[in-house]
């Protein structure tokens, strides 16, 4: 039996466990062992972002013993998956056999609906959703890792979502990680356009991946005065009942 | 003044929000649609990345290669050093010349140099030709906010009063009858200056040759009509042969103004010979290095590919948000995130790198592929091993990652964390949101904190593993 190991991430952890447990009931749902190493933490991007390399190759080096032995890693975040695969390599530096090592994690790291789609190839999604539901695309995930067209795969295959396409769906909420906290004035204009591109496209709810994307996105719509349009994670919508 | 402080003023600022917003489908929805015209536009991207890679990786030799045939077509190629020698080659050739009114097209080069005012000051007239150009510099000398629509910040009614003003003419109200006005005004000084000064989009070794991209017109006057043709460009615009540069314009105009090609093309070679009857009598080259020699070879190096065609700013959250006046140089956006700090200085700029979400719109969009936001990584990492940041941001990250690595620890002031942030959501309905976090206060300037559920994944999971 595959052996996947589930990433939570930290703000998953803190701010949204039920997205955890979610991801959770997914990945069991398609057979695998799922296994959630309880020492882990953080996967390094705050501080890769900052520009602490020696942080962020601690905790990535951390990260490394915690989910090696896994078939799989898996996260409920395109961020998270993308500082993994795309990042660790580069925080190994000269030592050629840390390097080797995370090369082997970086190969096996996946974002959740990626993993579900072309690794698992879940047949079912064991959720129920009514309702309209707008897509945000997450940069990390899209760009990084070319995240699209699985999570509208997975929702396709739910009978009571129907969904409506915003307009500039691929463009940037303006969370940025530290970004929204450094410069929040930028950030809240950049997500009053998201909004508004949402509001449009007249849903129930706008889904996304990346959690601190929705964060950022509810805490807008909610300082709008929209207190109705529902922000979810795909992992809710594809494992929940609601 | 820094970014921040900038940015702050432009987002009050209506007639640039206006102007972005108007801007936004202009560039980006026309270079999208430009794109589609080539057969295969990610293939033609790999093949200008390679041969800007292998020009910039024996550039010492493209450069010798580019004075020889230059010299050969009666062409004088000057080197400067910086933006100072850059004003002091150009004062010596003016004088020696005996100019007394230089008239310009666009050149970044110049602005880098700060060229106009030390024209002025040597008592030789500057006048900038281009439309957007001109008007900045009847506008007090005021800097662009876009590498290829300067003013894009101003709108219609603000240049009306300026031409008002300055032309001490009716006010204009449509953009054909100011345009008008300002060829009439432009074209005795056309006719009347010694010296033309313009930029390069790019040399061509093999032939010497410079190429010239623009929509007015105007070039074609500068570089022609007086007896002194002044061409200043970064030394990194060199390319092998004109093959490369059929490559490299079938990107650069559809990346910056989404247009097939621009309305004008000059491919200029050499001084006027003894059959020829017009263009210059004396064609100067000043090629300058202001900080790029430095990057040759070095981890920013990529950065040299560029062709300045501004699609990273057209596509830039943070540029459509505040626009170019905010980064406080003369490259905005993505590209001058990375240039300021790399030129200018990096305590200079330490701003710069961090006002960016590394949304890589830019880096997909690149028609060079400069990897803008690893680029601007970099440069955060070099603001943290020259102690540049703040001591509270260091501290505050060390704190945190110091606790990250310590997982007993960490449980158990996330747990604290996710109480308090929930009593900070208290308000006896929803509680669901925080209106003021004291911890990150920013964020709540413009938007709630969506309040977290109250406890962790790691405490429920350990809970449900213990029922089960």
């Amino acid at each position: 039996m595959m052996r996947v190991g589930l990433l939570v991430t930290c703000l998953v952890d803190m701010m949204r466990p039920r997205i955890g447990f979610a991801a959770l009931k997914l990945l069991e749902s398609t057979g695998c062992e799922v296994v959630v190493p309880q020492t882990q933490t953080c996967c390094g991007q705050p501080a890769f972002n900052s520009g602490d390399r020696a942080a962020a190759r601690s905790l990535a080096v951390k990260l490394l013993g915690e989910f090696e032995a896994c078939d799989y890693v898996v996260a409920p975040s395109g961020s998270c998956a993308g500082m993994v695969r795309g990042h660790y390599v580069e925080l190994a530096g000269d030592d050629a056999a840390l390097a080797q090592r995370m090369a082997a994690l970086a190969a096996k790291t996946f974002e959740l609906t990626d993993f579900l789609v072309n690794v698992a190839k879940l047949q079912q999604v064991p959720g129920e959703f009514q309702g309209s539901i707008t897509y945000h695309d997450s940069c990390a995930g899209l760009r990084e890792l070319g995240i699209k067209q699985q999570p509208r795969q997975l929702l396709a295959q739910m009978p009571g979502v129907s969904l409506n396409e915003m307009p500039g769906a691929e463009e940037c909420c303006g969370f940025g990680g530290t970004f929204s906290v450094k410069f929040g004035e930028i950030a809240a204009v950049i997500a009053a356009k998201k909004c508004d591109n949402i509001h449009s496209a007249k849903s129930d709810a706008v889904v996304g991946g990346d959690l601190g994307c929705l964060l950022n996105i509810e805490g807008k719509l909610r300082r709008m005065g929209d207190k109705t349009t529902r922000v979810l994670h795909i992992a809710e919508v594809l494992a929940g009942k609601s | 003044m820094h970014f921040k402080a900038r940015a702050g003023q432009k987002l009050a600022d209506v007639i640039l929000q206006d102007n972005l917003k108007k801007a936004k489908s202009k560039f980006v929805d026309r270079r999208a649609t430009a794109i589609l015209d080539l057969d295969d536009f990610e293939a033609t991207r790999d093949s200008a990345t390679a041969l800007r890679d292998r020009v910039l990786n024996d550039l010492d030799l493209w450069l010798e290669k580019f004075e020889q045939q230059a010299a050969k077509s009666g062409a004088s190629v000057l080197w400067a050093r910086d933006g100072a020698e850059i004003c002091w080659l150009v004062i010596d050739i003016a004088h020696r010349h005996g100019v007394k009114k230089a008239i310009k097209s666009k050149s970044m080069l110049s602005e880098e140099a700060g060229l106009n005012q030390a024209l002025e000051t040597a008592g030789i007239q500057p006048v900038e030709t281009d439309l957007g150009e001109y008007i900045l510099q009847i506008s007090d000398n005021e800097p662009p906010s876009h590498i290829i629509a300067p003013v894009f910040h101003k709108s219609k009614e603000e240049v009306s009063a300026l031409f008002a003003r300055t032309h001490h003419l009716p006010a204009k109200d449509d953009i054909q009858a100011l345009t008008r006005e300002a060829r009439e005004v432009l074209r005795p000084h056309f006719l009347s200056a010694e010296m033309g000064i313009s930029g390069g989009n790019f040399l061509i070794a093999e032939t010497g040759s410079v190429a010239l991209v623009t929509n007015e017109g105007n070039g074609r006057m500068v570089t022609t009509l007086p007896k002194v043709h002044v061409v200043i460009t970064g030394i990194e615009k060199v390319i092998p042969t004109l093959e490369d540069l059929a490559t490299l314009m079938r990107l650069l105009p559809r990346s910056a103004t989404g247009q097939s090609i621009s309305n004008y093309f000059s491919l200029l070679t050499g001084a006027k010979q003894a059959a020829e009857s017009d263009g210059p009598e004396h064609l100067y080259f000043i090629l300058v290095d202001n900080g790029r020699a430095d990057l040759v070879g070095g981890e920013f190096a990529e950065m040299l590919r560029c062709i300045r065609c501004g699609a990273c700013m057209n596509h830039c959250p943070v540029y459509q948000a505040v626009g170019g006046h905010a980064y406080g140089w003369v490259y905005p956006g993505p590209m001058g995130a990375v240039l300021t700090p790399l030129f200018t200085g990096m305590q200079n700029a330490l701003d710069l790198p961090q006002a960016a979400t590394l949304c890589n719109q830019c880096g997909v969009v690149c028609p060079v592929k400069i990897p803008l936001p690893q680029l601007l990584l970099k440069l955060r990492a070099k603001q943290v091993e020259a102690h540049l940041r703040p001591f509270g941001e260091r501290l505050g990250l060390r704190a945190w990652a110091w606790l990250a690595l310590h997982p007993a620890l960490y449980a158990l002031a996330t747990r604290i964390g996710v109480r308090y942030l929930l009593w900070l959501a208290r308000d006896g309905k929803r509680n669901d949101r925080i209106r003021v976090l004291g911890v990150a206060p920013e964020w709540t300037l413009g938007r709630d904190f969506p309040a977290p559920e109250g406890k962790t994944f790691r405490e429920l999971y350990a809970a449900r593993k213990e029922t089960a």
